[in-house]
């Protein structure tokens, strides 16, 4: 009975947080639902006796995964918002369509079934949970399991051809770094200093946050030209840093 | 007697590697074509290497078949089933195909030597020795096939041989043009022995020869006429006869040693073998098909006869009278058993003696910067002695001068054609007559009277490497004439292959027809001597009668052909054109604007979306689970 | 107490081979010094291929294992084994292919067109990561076709796609389409997934479990009431396999990743991929769907009819050649789905299946040796892609265009050439069924196979008809791994044009046992 209620209730949030992830503008706000769906189905797993799968769910999906999508949003701005403005005619009316067809013939299919009774949980877990599993893993399935491995390696190894940068040049030290500041100061005048960060008053420190001056100036140097235009162009602009932008392509 | 049944070759010997012929010069072909450059310092030795080698091993399944006892003569050598169900690759050696193998290895070995002098001065003297080996394979694969389909690959092999070959020199027009009207002609007898091949499948459900022959007799009268003509019509196209002759001429433009092998020896001689393989089956005696075969055999060789005795290109002359001589074999071959073993006697010693004249003409314009035209020969025999005297032998074997080769084997024919019919023999008698006068004409202005040349031209002997095959084959076309028709050599030989007449021919050397024959020969020969050894013969050629026209224009062969063929073609192309404008527009250029069109609405799908791609998968997936469970709950 | 697994090492060697070459491959990457990782991956990749090849040949020689290795999850059978060799045969010529570094980019992470991309290139970087992502794909490749549950299936389909999304964005040139080409590959490649892995839980509510045996056997006991899931499973199952094979309408991905792909990774993938991919589809609806044939024939019969249609109609307006020849690949998947509806009694079967081996074996080696030369001809860009560019080849460099003219006959089916025999076996075994429905799609394939002559003779009449331009593209002198491939290829299309008997032999010996039941 608990498992019902339990069911029913994690039913309605999960499926709500999912539709919520979906029609979301906002990156922040999907994580967070896409969080929700997650708990609630570690939790459905820990009632119907799968605590080995409950656990995983929270420690892989909702601690590792989860983590990865917030720390990309942070180094993409939290207030960065998707256009979603379709484009392409027909695109959403066929994807209702596909999508209710495709609900009805499931719905279809899953309730026309009648089940045979259930072995049971009790009886599946006679050995124990865990050591279930690890007997299914580690004999039927090893094969699959070891295999996994290559995804993993290659996955791995993808991140790094995509992301890592090869040194093709000594790395500069400290002193050569700071002697080419200085003369660059000498030069061009550019300022020796690092840049502002975004300072005691701001209310955030993604990196489309301008910096404050005591006085609640936006500090030029802060403003990072790149993403300033492009938030001109979709509108999203904060009006200081318009101001700047402006007197700058003056 | 019937022929003997092909029997499958079970026991091991030079038999079981008779796919070596075919294969040593396919892969000499293969290594000079790939090879390119690289191979050009050795590339001719290559060349002759397989051709003799292809000779070795014909010697030697030859020497293996005639230990065998007659009935065990044709033994077919299956080496892989190719289209399954349809068609094996798979040889028949029998006295038929391995004679076709010994002339075609033997000739073609001689003129694979005589090329490496003719062609020494050809930058691409490597790509002409590749595509020799190319045709030799390709007319081994023709002759030992033991099915259609692989008679077919070879057929269209040496095909695309001789159109390489003619167009050696694609630089020149007129080679360029010949090549592709050979391609366009031979592509009208191709297409007959094509259709011919669905027939014979549709009919006897099976290509291979084994099955066809002995199952042909229960098929329709009809069926078997229509077979017939169709594969005469390929043989027509290959062998140049009567309505499909004209390419023959033109293809003089390639290197001569091609004109002595493919256009005078051997390819040109498949169309008989195809008559004469067939021949039990598919030509009976005293069918409509045999018939039509002989009229061929009787109008091309006074045709191409007729054509000899006009022409002033010393090899378009020889052309001619191949066409003639092909004639002669076609005509023997139409009637039946009693015929066979006289077509393919004729065919062999044709094969020598046409190769000595064209080889020896080869040497003539060798000597003379490639002149062809024998208004600008003369006086030649001092010059070029041993050119002459071969080129001598060849011309007394071919008027058939008493106890040369020619002698036997023409004589053969006429005596067997008698029999059959009588108007068809003597025509055969006057067509002798005239070869003895266009050949006469031939020797007198090229070897006698006073030089007319240039004085730029230097007249002088070919070297050893040419003079060499002249002399052997000048050897064999005194000789084998006698060998092969004297005690019935051939017949008995050929009899499991082909059947022989229950009654075997005598030889009559002084029967009426032989003693006229003869004296036409003699004749022809004298007003020869008269016209053209007597008086001056004009460096230009003269007007000339209606009749000398009407020679030298190929009998209006190409007129013919434009006139009828070729301006109603381009008529109802162009009725066809207007027609398709107006109402056949909406099937024919419709159907295709329409895939094309369908194809233009169809690509519009391919956004470039990703999410569009999605949704069609999407749909894709909802329409397929829809219909598994419309499918699975009916 | 848990029993040991018992590992059939020998049965499995070949795959184990690949895995570890690549993970070796990885070790590399990580240890070797830069200017030895190429001169070390080379060797160890073709290698690797070799071995296992080697291995295949000898478990052929010792007999086939009739049960499944690893506790029943990989198969090792008769068409598992001949699938292996053609795909390691076809992996092999395509590493080669993959040899010419010109075809990568020398900085994944540069942005392209940036200074340090121009910076990279002068420097020699080169990606020899490619190596051992190539040889994982490869491993999955190997692995896909012989699974023997839905599980371990899976999971090949994702060690055989993921390194190939990762190639897809790599090439040098066109950069921009090449990333693009990754991202929808991977896009789509994980949503068909998604259907694959939906479709496997619904199979297992059906037989409870995810075993193809299991799921043959409970499909001959019939009854039970979960019927509906079998339907809805099984469709979800097929979207997730016709999508890795280019099957309408789930080929909208083909044309777009393998134009952007490095030209020697879709070789790979159209020759490699196609033929694991169609192994696996064998698996799934002969194995497990076997005794359901009468309900998936009727869906599978629209779906090879609009395959072929589609990618013939499609191909025609194509202008760039790899496009063209993805949509040709299509078609070639719809041709070759006939092959796997011929099923019937089991000699019936052994003769589909010979015929379908043989047709891969066909298609995957005249492919390769088509993309090799697409490599080959070059603007001063990268690749001369769009069709007008290769007007009057035949007239500059008549031996490329030559062969590339006999590559487009064989996708033709043309006679003489192995592409007749390929169509002539599939389409040989469907008639011989005898089924009035079946017989008709094999009329469709060969009109659609007249249609798609169409465009391969207008690319032949392009390049020997037309005159060349003043600034055509140059093409380039093939490396000593390019020449290899481009002349394998041809002398294999010739020979088995010609004297296809060996290797037909070989597919039916290897067809006549079937897939392990």
């Amino acid at each position: 009975m608990g498992e019902t209620i339990t069911f029913w209730v994690l039913a309605v949030v999960s499926v709500s947080a999912a539709l919520g992830l979906v029609f979301s503008r906002k990156a922040v706000y999907c994580a967070l639902m896409l969080g929700v769906v997650m708990l609630s189905l570690a939790v459905l797993y820990a009632v119907q006796d799968a605590p080995f799968l409950a656990a995983v769910q929270i420690i892989v999906y909702t601690g590792a995964v989860m983590m990865l999508f917030l720390f990309v949003l942070m180094l993409v701005g939290v207030d960065s918002s998707d256009s979603l403005v379709e484009t392409i005619r027909g695109q959403r009316f066929w994807a209702v369509v596909a999508g209710l067809a495709f609900a009805a013939l499931v719905a279809l299919g899953v309730g026309n079934v009648v089940f045979a009774p259930a072995a049971g949980l009790g009886a599946v877990n006679a050995a124990g949970n865990v050591p279930s599993l690890a007997e299914l893993i580690f004999t039927r399935y090893v094969f699959a399991f070891e295999v996994t491995s290559a995804l993993l390696i290659t996955a791995a190894l993808g991140a790094m051809v995509l992301a890592h940068r090869e040194r093709l040049e000594q790395k500069a030290t400290q002193r050569e770094l700071s002697r080419e500041r200085f003369v660059k100061y000498g030069e061009e005048g550019l300022d020796p200093s690092p840049l502002p960060g975004p300072g005691t008053y701001a209310r955030a420190n993604a990196i489309d946050m301008p910096a404050l001056l005591p006085d609640g100036k936006i500090s030029k140097l802060s403003v990072n030209r790149y993403i300033a235009r492009y938030e001109a162009e979709e509108g999203t602009i904060d009006p200081k840093v318009a101001e700047i932008l402006e007197g700058e392509d003056k | 007697m019937e022929p003997a049944e092909i029997l499958s070759h079970t026991g091991g010997g030079a038999i079981s590697l008779a796919w070596l012929m075919i294969v040593l010069p396919l892969a000499g072909a293969a290594i000079l074509l790939i090879g390119g450059r690289a191979t050009n310092k050795w590339g001719h030795l290559l060349g002759v290497l397989m051709s003799v080698g292809a000779f070795v091993v014909a010697a030697l399944v030859f020497l293996q078949l005639i230990g065998l006892d007659p009935a065990q003569r044709r033994q077919s050598v299956n080496l892989y089933e190719f289209i399954p169900g349809v068609a094996n690759i798979g040889l028949l050696i029998d006295p038929l195909s391995i004679s076709f193998c010994l002339l075609i290895t033997f000739v073609g070995s001689l003129i694979h030597i005589y090329s490496i002098g003719y062609m020494s001065h050809d930058p691409d003297r490597r790509r002409f020795f590749a595509y020799l080996n190319l045709f030799v394979a390709a007319m081994l694969l023709l002759v030992l096939a033991d099915n259609y389909v692989a008679l077919f690959i070879g057929w269209e092999g040496v095909g695309l041989a001789s159109y390489l070959l003619i167009g050696f020199w694609q630089y020149k027009p007129s080679a360029a043009v010949a090549a592709k009207k050979a391609f366009v002609v031979n592509r009208v007898g191709d297409f007959g022995l094509l259709i011919a091949m669905f027939i014979i499948f549709a009919q006897f459900g099976t290509l291979q020869y084994a099955e066809v022959f002995p199952a042909a007799s229960q098929a329709s009268q009809g069926v078997l006429t229509a077979i017939g003509l169709l594969l005469l019509l390929g043989a027509c196209g290959k062998s140049a006869q009567l309505p499909l002759q004209s390419w023959l001429l033109d293809a003089m433009e390639g290197p001569t040693p091609v004109s002595a092998l493919i256009h005078a020896a051997t390819m040109v001689t498949a169309g008989v073998y195809l008559v004469v393989r067939s021949g039990a089956a598919f030509f009976p005696e005293g069918s409509t098909a045999g018939l039509v075969v002989t009229i061929v055999g009787v109008a091309t060789l006074l045709a191409g006869a007729i054509i000899g005795t006009a022409k002033d290109d010393i090899k378009k002359g020889l052309a001619g009278s191949t066409m003639s001589q092909i004639g002669y074999m076609m005509l023997a071959a139409g009637i039946g058993p009693a015929g066979y073993a006289f077509a393919i006697a004729h065919l062999i010693t044709h094969g020598f003696f046409k190769a000595d004249l064209f080889l020896g003409a080869g040497s003539v314009m060798h000597a003379m910067n490639d002149e062809v035209d024998m208004r600008r020969y003369g006086g030649l025999r001092k010059l070029l002695p041993i050119t002459f005297v071969t080129f001598f032998i060849g011309y007394l074997a071919i008027i058939g001068f008493p106890l040369l080769s020619g002698y036997f084997t023409k004589d053969g024919i006429i005596e067997s054609v008698m029999h059959h019919n009588a108007i068809l023999g003597w025509l055969a008698v006057l067509g002798a007559g005239i070869t003895g006068f266009y050949m006469t004409r031939m020797v007198v202005m090229t070897f006698f009277g006073p030089k007319r040349w240039d004085e730029k031209a230097h007249p002088h002997e070919s070297p050893a490497v040419m003079t060499w095959p002249l002399i052997i084959l000048s050897i064999f076309s005194v000789g084998l004439g006698a060998y092969l028709i004297l005690s019935n050599r051939l017949l008995v030989f050929l009899g499991p292959a082909v059947g022989q007449p229950a009654e075997l021919p005598g030889f009559h050397p002084f029967s009426v027809p032989g003693l006229t024959t003869l004296a036409l020969v003699a004749v022809g020969a004298g007003i020869a001597i008269a016209k053209y050894g007597r008086s001056e013969v004009p460096v230009v050629q003269p007007r000339g009668s209606f009749l000398t026209v009407f020679a030298r224009r190929d009998l209006y062969g190409d007129a013919l052909n434009e006139a009828l063929f070729m301006r109603p073609g381009q008529w109802l192309t162009r009725l066809a054109v207007f027609f398709d404008n107006r109402g056949i527009d909406g099937v024919v250029n419709g159907l295709a604007a329409g895939v094309g069109g369908s194809s233009g609405r169809l690509r519009k799908i391919q956004t470039g979306y990703v999410r569009s791609y999605a949704l069609s998968i999407f749909v894709g997936a909802a329409v397929l689970a829809g219909a598994w469970f419309v499918v699975g709950t009916l | 107490m848990i029993t040991a697994p018992t590992i059939e090492y020998f049965a499995l060697a070949p795959l184990l081979i690949i895995f570890g070459a690549a993970i070796i491959g990885v070790l590399v990457e990580a240890f070797a010094p830069r200017y030895l990782r190429r001169a070390v991956h080379v060797p160890l990749t073709l290698l690797s291929l070799v071995g296992a090849f080697a291995l295949v040949i000898l478990q052929t020689v010792r007999g086939v294992p009739t049960t499944p290795a690893a506790m029943g999850s990989v198969a090792v059978d008769g068409p598992t084994l001949f699938i292996w060799g053609t795909i390691l045969v076809l992996s092999f010529v395509s590493v080669l292919l993959i040899n010419d570094e010109e075809q990568f980019v020398p900085s994944a992470a540069a942005v392209p067109g940036s200074a340090e991309e121009e910076k990279a290139i002068t420097e020699g970087a080169a990606h020899t990561e490619v190596y051992p992502l190539a040889l994982f794909a490869i491993g999955g490749m190997l692995l896909f076709p012989a699974s023997n549950d839905l599980l371990i299936m899976f999971v090949a389909l994702e060690v055989m796609s993921l390194p190939l999304y990762l190639l897809c964005g790599l090439a040098r040139r066109r950069r921009l389409l090449s990333q693009e080409a990754s991202v929808k590959y991977f896009l789509l490649g994980a949503f068909s997934s998604a259907f694959f892995l939906y479709g496997t839980a619904l199979l297992y509510g059906f037989a409870g479990t995810v075993d193809l045996l299991g799921i043959r056997e409970r499909l001959a006991v019939g009854g039970g009431g979960t019927e509906t899931l079998l339907l809805v499973g099984t469709a979800m199952l097929g979207v997730g396999l016709l999508f890795k094979i280019g099957a309408a309408p789930f080929q909208a991905w083909k044309p777009d990743v393998y134009q952007g792909a490095p030209t020697p990774i879709t070789a790979l993938m159209a020759s490699g991929t196609l033929v694991a991919a169609f192994g696996a589809v064998l698996r799934v609806f002969w194995v497990a769907l076997g005794n359901d044939s009468w309900n998936w024939e009727p869906i599978m019969w629209g779906v090879a009819a609009l395959t072929m249609v589609a990618g013939s109609i499609l191909a025609i307006t194509q202008t760039d050649i790899k496009r063209m020849l993805a949509y040709s690949s299509i078609a070639h998947a719809g041709f070759l789905l006939v092959g796997v509806m011929a099923v019937g009694e089991r000699g019936q079967n052994a003769l589909a299946l010979s015929g379908l081996l043989f047709y891969l074996v066909t298609y995957g080696i005249t492919t390769v040796g088509a993309f090799a030369i697409v490599t080959l001809v070059r603007d001063p860009g990268g690749e001369a892609w769009h069709l007008s560019r290769w007007a009057g080849l035949g007239k500059r460099s008549p031996k490329l265009a030559g062969l590339f003219a006999f590559f487009l006959l064989a996708f033709a089916g043309i006679p003489l050439t192995s592409g007749f025999f390929g169509k002539y076996a599939v389409f040989r075994s469907a008639v011989a069924l005898g089924e009035a429905w079946l017989t008709g799609l094999v009329v469709l394939a060969v009109v659609a196979s007249a249609a798609a002559a169409f465009f391969y003779v207008r690319v032949i009449v392009l390049m020997f008809f037309s005159d060349p331009s003043a600034d055509g593209p140059t093409v380039v002198t093939p490396s000593w791994a390019t020449s290899t491939v481009v002349g394998f290829s041809a002398f294999a299309t010739v020979a088995l044009g010609v004297f296809p008997q060996p290797v037909l032999d070989l597919a039916e010996k290897a067809a006549k046992s079937l897939f392990v039941q």
